[in-house]
C-alpha cells in the first residue's frame, strides 16, 4: 500500500510539473525559444488566482480568470517584443530572462515576500482512506485534471486543423509557411496557450507547493529538468519526463533521503548520457 | 531622532522599493538607481545636531527584501517603537537610525555594514535575522571593535558560547537554537508524557542544530526519537516524507521556517495525520504568527517552544502589541520584542557611558549588564553576552477569530546552555555538526568526552 501511495504522489506532482512543461517544450518545439519567462507565468498565475480565490471564493474562476490574464500577457510578450527577434536565439533568451526579474520583482512588490497559500477548494479539502493510509483528495483531483489536459492536448494536436498547423509548424516552419499557414498568428496562440498552461499550473499548485519569491525560479529549474529528460518540443516527452521526474523524485526522496537535493537531477544526468536527444526527442 | 530620520520614511521606501530590484540581478539596476536618486535627495535635508552633542548614529541592519524580509520587519518596528518611546534619546544625545537592507544575504550585509561604519559613522550595530549574516557582520565587529547589539534573531549557538566565533563586542538579545529545542523536549516528555518522536527538520545547520538539541535532551529524560527526517529546505512536495512518517510515534516534531512550515502544515492535515500525531514545533516556524491565518484550522493544537507569544498577560506586553499592530497592522512576532530588547539595552548602555562611546571596553561592559522588563519577559545577560530569559510553550487556539499561539507553560531564566551548566554542557562528546544519521541513538548523543 504504501508504494501505491508514494506512486500517487509521484504522479500528482507530475501531472503539476507536466502542465509547466507542456507550455515550455511546445514553444520551443515551434518558436526555438527558451522561454524562461515560464516560471513567471507560473508565479503569477498563482498569484492572480489567489487573489480572484480571496475576492471571489471561487476556484473555478480563479483558475479561468488566471490563464486568460496570463495568456493575454504572454500573446502580448510575443507581439510587441520576441518577434522582434525571430530565431535569434540569444537575444530572445535574454530578453525572457529580462522579463522573469522584471515580474519577479513586480511579485515581490504586489504579493509582498511571504510566502502565501491557496486555500484547498472546500470540497477537496479531505481524504479518502487507501487501507491503512489516508490520501489526500486533492491530489487525486490533480492527477484528475493532469490527465483530462493531457488527453485534451493530445487530440487537440492529432484531430483538429490548428494541430495539424502546429505540428507542421514544429517540422518545418518554413515550408509550412510556403504552404500558406498563417505561422504568424499559430506563433502568439501557442505562447499565448503555453503561458495560460503554466498559470493553471501555478493555480493548482499554490494549495499544495504555496507562492513565495524565488517560486518562478524553483519552478523554471524543473520544468527544464522535466523537457530534457522528456526531449525538447514533444507534448509526450513533457508528460513522460514529468511522470517519470515526479515518481523518481517521490521515491528518491523516500528510499535515499540523503541525496534528496538531487533526486530530480541524477535521472536528468543518466537520461542525457544514454539519449542526449531526451526520450522523446529527435534529431 | 533627527529630522533627516523622521522625514525620510518616504524616502526609506522608495529606497526599499529600489533595492527590491538590485536583488539578484543587473537588471533591477535602473530601479536602484531610481531609489539612489531619492536617497540622495533625502541626504541633502540638512539634519540639525547641536555642534557640542551630536547625534549617535546606530546602525540598523535587517532584512527588508528577500525571505527574511517579515522577520527583518518585524525587528525593525520593535526597534523603533522603543526609541520613539524615549523620544529618541540617551545619554544626552539623540539618536539617528540608519537602516540598511541586507537581503538576507552576508555579502550584501557586510559592505552594507562597511558603508555604515566607514561612511555613516554609527557607532553600535544592530538588527540581524539570518545567522549567516550574523557570522559575517560579527567578523567585521570583531576586527573592526565596533559594537554589534543582536536584536532580530541569528540563532547559531557558537555566536556567544567562549570558541572561534566568540566575540567580546557582540551582545544576543535575542535566542538561540538549541535551548528552545531543550524546553520542547523537557515538555514533551514530562509534561505530555511522550516517550518516542519522528522527527522532520528542515536539512541545514540551524535545522541539524535544533534536532540534536531537542534528541539530546529527550534521551536524557528517557524518550527515544524513533525517525528523523531531513527534508531539504525547498522541498515542494512533502507527501515523501509523510508517507514515511512513523505513526507509532507519540508525536510529530518539527522545525521548518518559511514557506516550509506552511507547506508541510498543511499537507500535514491533508493525508488525515491531524489528530492522530501531536505536532511540537522546536522554534515556532510553523506556527510563525504572520502565517498562522493561511495556515488555518490545519494549525490548531500544534505546539511549539520560543521565547515569546503575544498572548503573554503583562501590562508592558499589551501595551507593546496594541502599539505594534497600530504601526503595522500585524500580530507581533518573537522579533518585534527582540527589537525593542535591543533598543532598551543600546538605550541604557548609552545613558551609563553618558553618550561617550569612545571607550569600547567601558561601553560593551555597560551592555552586559542589562537587566529589565520587557514584552516577552524580564531578561538579564550572561558572562559571554547572552540573554537569559523566559521560554513559552504555545499551543495553537481560537481567539476570538483569529489563530494564536497561547502560552499553556513558562519555563523562567532559561541561559544559553540549559538545562546543563556550561561545562556539563562543554563535556559532550558531539557536538550537532555530525548528528544528522545519528539522531536515534541515544547512547551515541549522549557520549561522554
Amino acid at each position: 500500500m504504501i508504494w501505491t501511495i508514494h506512486i500517487l504522489n509521484g504522479v500528482a506532482y507530475g501531472m503539476l510539473l507536466f502542465l509547466i512543461a507542456a507550455g515550455l517544450s511546445l514553444i520551443y518545439g515551434l518558436m526555438k525559444i527558451l522561454n524562461l519567462t515560464h516560471g513567471s507565468f507560473y508565479l503569477f498565475g498563482g498569484y492572480i488566482g489567489l487573489t480572484v480565490m480571496q475576492k471571489t471564493g471561487s476556484f473555478v474562476l480563479a483558475l479561468l480568470v488566471a490563464a486568460v490574464a496570463i495568456g493575454l500577457i504572454g500573446a502580448a510578450i510575443e507581439r510587441l517584443f520576441l518577434r522582434r527577434f525571430h530565431l535569434d536565439e540569444l537575444p530572445q533568451t535574454l530578453l525572457t530572462f529580462g522579463f522573469l526579474f522584471i515580474f519577479s520583482d513586480l511579485a515581490l512588490w504586489l504579493w509582498g515576500g511571504d510566502p502565501l497559500m491557496l486555500d484547498t477548494p472546500h470540497f477537496f479539502e479531505r481524504s479518502v482512506p487507501l487501507g491503512e493510509y489516508a490520501y489526500p483528495l486533492y491530489r487525486l483531483f490533480l492527477i484528475a485534471v493532469g490527465s483530462v489536459i493531457a488527453g485534451g492536448l493530445w487530440w487537440f494536436q492529432e484531430h483538429t486543423r490548428l494541430g495539424t498547423m502546429l505540428r507542421a509548424g514544429v517540422d518545418d516552419a518554413e515550408i509550412a509557411r510556403a504552404l500558406g499557414i498563417n505561422v504568424s498568428v499559430l506563433f502568439t496562440l501557442v505562447f499565448a496557450a503555453g503561458a495560460a498552461l503554466a498559470s493553471f499550473g501555478g493555480v493548482l499548485a499554490a494549495p499544495e507547493l504555496s507562492l513565495y519569491p524565488g517560486a518562478d525560479f524553483d519552478t523554471l529549474i524543473l520544468a527544464f529538468v522535466v523537457i530534457i529528460v522528456g526531449g525538447l518540443g514533444s507534448l509526450r516527452g513533457a508528460l513522460a519526463g514529468a511522470l517519470l521526474v515526479g515518481i523518481l523524485d517521490d521515491l528518491g526522496k523516500a528510499f535515499f533521503p540523503q541525496f534528496a537535493l538531487f533526486t530530480v537531477f541524477v535521472p536528468m544526468a543518466v537520461i542525457l548520457v544514454v539519449r542526449p536527444t531526451g526520450l522523446f526527442g529527435r534529431r | 531622532m533627527t529630522l533627516r530620520n523622521e522625514t525620510d520614511s518616504g524616502a526609506r521606501r522608495a529606497r526599499v522599493e529600489g533595492r527590491v530590484g538590485a536583488r539578484r540581478h543587473a537588471l533591477g539596476a535602473i530601479a536602484t538607481a531610481a531609489g539612489a536618486a531619492v536617497v540622495t535627495l533625502a541626504l541633502i535635508v540638512p539634519a540639525l545636531p547641536a555642534p557640542d552633542a551630536g547625534p549617535i548614529k546606530i546602525g540598523v541592519l535587517v532584512p527588508l527584501t528577500g525571505n527574511f524580509a517579515a522577520p527583518g520587519q518585524q525587528t525593525l518596528a520593535g526597534l523603533k517603537i522603543y526609541f520613539d518611546g524615549i523620544g529618541n534619546k540617551a545619554g544626552g544625545h539623540p539618536l539617528e537610525l540608519i537602516v540598511e537592507d541586507t537581503q538576507g544575504n552576508p555579502e550584501v550585509a557586510v559592505t552594507k555594514t562597511r558603508k555604515l561604519v566607514e561612511r555613516d559613522g554609527v557607532q553600535v550595530l544592530t538588527g540581524i535575522v539570518s545567522s549567516a549574516v550574523a557570522l559575517a557582520v560579527s567578523d567585521y565587529s570583531r576586527t573592526n571593535q565596533v559594537p554589534l547589539v543582536l536584536s532580530g534573531d541569528a540563532a547559531t549557538d557558537e555566536l556567544t558560547m567562549p570558541g572561534k566565533l566568540a566575540n567580546p563586542y557582540l551582545v544576543r538579545l535575542t535566542e538561540n537554537s538549541r535551548t528552545p529545542s531543550a524546553v520542547a523536549a523537557d515538555f514533551a516528555y514530562k509534561t505530555k508524557g511522550w516517550r518516542t518522536a519522528t522527527v522532520i527538520t528542515s536539512d541545514y545547520v540551524a535545522g541539524v542544530d535544533l534536532a540534536f538539541a531537542f534528541a539530546q535532551r529527550f534521551c536524557q529524560l528517557g524518550g527515544k526519537v524513533t525517525q528523523a527526517q531531513y527534508p531539504p529546505l525547498d522541498t515542494g512536495d512533502y507527501g515523501p516524507y509523510l508517507t514515511n512518517l512513523d505513526r507509532t510515534a507519540n508525536a510529530m516534531v518539527v522545525f521548518t521556517p518559511g514557506a516550509a512550515g506552511l507547506k508541510l502544515g498543511r499537507q500535514f492535515a491533508e493525508f488525515g495525520l491531524k489528530g492522530k500525531l501531536p505536532e511540537l514545533d522546536l522554534f515556532g516556524t510553523l506556527t510563525y504568527e504572520s502565517y498562522l491565518p493561511q495556515l488555518g484550522d490545519a494549525a490548531l493544537g500544534a505546539y511549539s517552544a520560543l521565547i515569546y507569544t503575544p498572548y503573554l498577560n503583562t501590562a508592558l506586553n499589551k501595551s507593546f502589541v496594541a502599539e505594534f499592530r497600530k504601526r503595522t497592522g500585524n500580530q507581533a512576532t518573537n522579533e518585534g520584542p527582540s527589537g525593542w530588547t535591543g533598543a532598551h539595552a543600546i538605550a541604557d548602555a548609552i545613558d551609563a557611558v553618558k553618550g561617550d562611546l569612545s571607550d569600547k571596553t567601558k561601553f560593551m561592559g555597560a551592555l552586559r549588564t542589562a537587566k529589565f522588563d520587557t514584552p516577552k519577559g524580564s531578561i538579564s545577560l550572561d558572562k559571554d553576552g547572552m540573554v537569559v530569559q523566559s521560554m513559552y510553550i504555545r499551543e495553537v487556539q481560537k481567539v476570538g477569530a483569529e489563530l494564536g499561539n497561547v502560552p499553556i507553560a513558562t519555563y523562567h531564566d532559561i541561559g544559553q546552555y540549559w538545562p546543563y551548566s556550561e561545562t556539563e554542557f562543554q563535556s559532550f562528546a558531539h557536538t550537532y555538526n555530525d548528528s544528522k544519521d545519528k539522531l536515534t541513538d541515544c547512547a551515541w548523543l549522549l557520549a561522554k568526552k
